[in-house]
């Protein structure tokens, strides 16, 4: 066995041109692997922390408050109530914020934006501090009552500086408009289309824009330390909310906002649960990962089978280069079995040396791109709900390329080695390489 | 030569022939040879007569069109592959015209390597045996060196050393002496020689050289792909002998 690894070590030696070809082009598809895979689920990464922590938690426990039939608000009443049930039912939880939900129109002098208004505590928003990058003011500002926290785009837009004061104007369920002034004390860096729909408020300038009851809130986020939790968290949540009595809404995978119809149509009164997650919430953020998903496979894909051939191509160059000596070793009575090993080994030891230098490599530009904090195209941005590129890193999905790349030689380089080793050895030896 | 010995090479009305794209051409055709333990045995004739064929057919490395060929009782037709090598490897020991040695092994390790595969031996008594043997052919101090560094002489006394350092029943040798000068040539001879009265080691070699048929205790003239005949050492001289004044 030993002498298996010699000839095959020595033979990567001999033909140095055609290893360091062959390694080179391993570890290049390893290092590619890694930061294709690191581009895709960084994306995803940053999509999915950006647009949990500005627009819904990883499971939302909201509803709706209906005074008579087509008046609802999507509100919930009693929420400290319902928060302390959270905190003692849900041990998978992170944090959990309340969050107040409106949708109005912000007027400025000299112009006007129509967003949805988040009701936040600015304090207990913990998510808040890593996703957003305040441009202007500061996030802390919102703990003063009557402030408003706005992105770039929407300050451009209303023509306000930090300090500048603007009318929020909502219309109500009873047909009439309430207004509040409020003074911008925070401009964020946008985060993709989410800065083009979203401001927020202290919870409290919410509640007193609606007139609503201090225990009342829009819903609660929870976010959970792990996102594979959401379906096991939901399903508890259901029914211990129902043990404890609540009303809740049939489930419906849909965004609240889309939800007023049919609740208006119904014939119910009072308050009713809604209990979703954030693939309801944000279903276009779910579509924008798929397709980032299906394109960075169909790339991956694409490359593999490129550098298979080429790798497989390079193999068989050198196994008929070596058909020689192939020959020479089974007359002298090597089995074929051994044969293919000796090559297995070759390719292994090719395999596993390529694939570390190019994870080393995948690993460094990773890193680098993401010190680098480069932009991406506004285009970009604006799905990505980010505006640089962030890559990310996993252990497991370097190990796995680097384990997929070996995998893929070593069983591309036992097709030619099995043909090769099946020949009469005479017809080996004599073989023109 | 023992007449009640069986055979350890018996070959029976073995064609062989070698299939260029549409044409076919014949090697060996309708070869008889019988050859018993202990033998000594050359292969004459000249070139393209079918010598390097047959010790081919004989080494298990090449399959006849038609014919048996049987060694150390076994009809080789009937053999698998596996068992086919396994007697490569512990019967036959074969020197070929070629050398065929690994070129990114040592000299060392090229005479090892067979007894690697036949796992009988452990690391001390390999050393003693490879050893012994690169003593033998002359190549102790060459024992690191790689083949492409030796002469060809130098290659052909390794070829030599590897096909007896499992001390084989059977050495076929395809013109051994063919790249060594007079003096090496001779003494790798002698060594076949003692391993055969000591040993009782069959060989079956071909060669053109007058001086190597000497030593043999039979010679078989070949010639087209038939045997002609099958003469003691002194007739094959005479009949060369002959065969050359009739030139
Ligand atoms: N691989 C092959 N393909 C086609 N024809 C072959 C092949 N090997 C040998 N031959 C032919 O078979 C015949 C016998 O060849 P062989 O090599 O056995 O002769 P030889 O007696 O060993 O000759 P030499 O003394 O030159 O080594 C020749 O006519 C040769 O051209
Ligand atoms: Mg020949």
């Amino acid at each position: 066995m030993f002498q298996l690894f010699l000839i095959a070590f020595r033979n990567l030696g001999t033909h140095r041109r055609r290893t360091l070809l062959l390694g080179g082009a391993i570890a290049g598809v390893t290092a590619l692997l890694v930061i294709l895979q690191g581009l895709s689920s960084g994306m995803q990464e940053s999509m999915l922390r950006s647009a949990t922590t500005l627009m819904t938690g990883h499971v939302n426990v909201g509803g709706f408050y209906k005074l008579a039939a087509g008046q609802s608000a999507p509100v919930v009443t009693s929420a400290p109530k319902v928060m302390e049930l959270i905190h003692k039912e849900v041990p998978e939880l992170d944090y959990a914020v309340q969050r107040g939900r409106g949708w109005a129109k912000v007027v400025s002098e000299t112009g006007s934006v129509q967003a949805g208004i988040g009701g936040i505590d600015v304090s207990t928003e913990t998510g808040f501090r890593k996703v957003l990058q305040i441009r202007e003011g500061t996030l802390d500002g919102l703990n003063e009552p009557n402030t408003l926290l706005v992105f770039q785009q929407q300050a451009e837009k209303l023509g306000v500086k930090v300090g500048d004061t603007v009318t929020i104007v909502a219309p109500t369920m009873r047909g009439i408009n309430n207004t509040v002034d409020v003074r911008v004390v925070a401009i964020a860096a946008n985060v993709g289309m989410l800065s083009s729909f979203n401001v927020y408020v202290p919870s409290a300038t919410l509640r007193s824009l609606y007139r609503l009851k201090d225990d009342t809130t829009g819903a609660i986020f929870l976010y959970l330390k792990d996102l594979k939790q959401v379906p096991a968290v939901q399903a508890r949540l259901r029914q211990t909310l129902a043990a404890a009595g609540y009303e809740l809404m049939d489930n419906d995978p849909r965004a609240f906002w889309m939800k007023f119809d049919t609740v208006n149509r119904e014939a119910w009164t009072g308050q009713k649960l809604d209990i979703t997650n954030w693939e309801d919430e944000i279903s276009f953020v779910k579509w924008t990962v798929t397709a980032l998903n299906i394109l960075s496979g169909l790339l991956i894909s694409i490359l593999l089978v490129i550098i298979c051939v080429g790798i497989m191509n390079t193999l068989w160059i050198a196994i008929r280069e070596r058909t020689r000596e192939i020959g020479t070793l089974r007359a002298i009575g090597m089995q074929r079995s051994r044969v293919v090993w000796m090559f297995l080994l070759e390719a292994l030891t090719l395999g596993s040396l390529g694939t570390l230098v190019g994870a080393g490599l995948g690993l460094v530009v990773c890193t680098l791109v993401n010190a680098a904090q480069i932009a991406v195209p506004k285009v970009v941005a604006v799905f990505i709900l980010s505006e640089t590129l962030n890559l990310a890193v996993s252990p497991k999905v370097i190990l796995g390329s680097m384990l997929f790349i070996t995998a893929c030689t070593t069983a591309i380089s036992l097709i030619p080695s099995f043909l090769a080793a099946r020949l009469k050895p005479v017809t080996a030896m004599h073989h023109i390489g | 030569m023992s007449a009640g010995q069986s055979p350890i090479v018996s070959i029976f009305d073995v064609t062989k022939d070698y299939s260029l794209g549409k044409v076919v051409v014949p090697a060996l055709r309708g070869v008889d040879l019988k050859v018993f333990p202990g033998e000594f045995i050359s292969i004459a004739g000249p070139s393209g007569s079918g010598k390097t064929t047959l010790l081919n057919l004989i080494g298990c490395v090449d399959t006849a069109t038609a014919g048996v060929v049987s060694v150390a009782g076994q009809d080789t037709k009937k053999l698998t592959e596996k068992e086919l090598t396994n007697l490569r490897l512990h019967t036959i020991g074969f020197i070929f015209q070629s050398f065929n040695l690994v070129s990114v092994l040592s000299v060392f390790q090229n005479v090892e390597f067979p007894l690697l595969l036949q796992r009988k031996l452990n690391k001390a008594e390999r050393k003693d045996r490879v050893m012994q043997l690169l003593e033998q052919v002359g190549l102790a101090q060459h024992e690191k060196h790689r083949p492409n560094e030796l002469s060809g002489g130098q290659r052909q006394r390794v070829a030599v050393a590897r096909a007896l350092v499992t001390r084989p029943q059977l050495v076929l040798a395809d013109e051994p002496t063919a790249n060594l000068d007079s003096v090496t040539g001779q003494h790798i001879i002698d060594l076949m020689k003692e391993l055969n009265q000591k040993e009782g080691t069959t060989f079956i070699f071909s060669t053109h050289d007058a001086k190597v048929m000497n030593h043999a205790n039979a010679v078989v003239r070949l010639a087209d792909g038939k045997i002609l005949d099958r003469v003691t050492s002194a007739e094959a001289q005479r009949a060369m002998a002959a065969g050359a004044e009739g030139h």
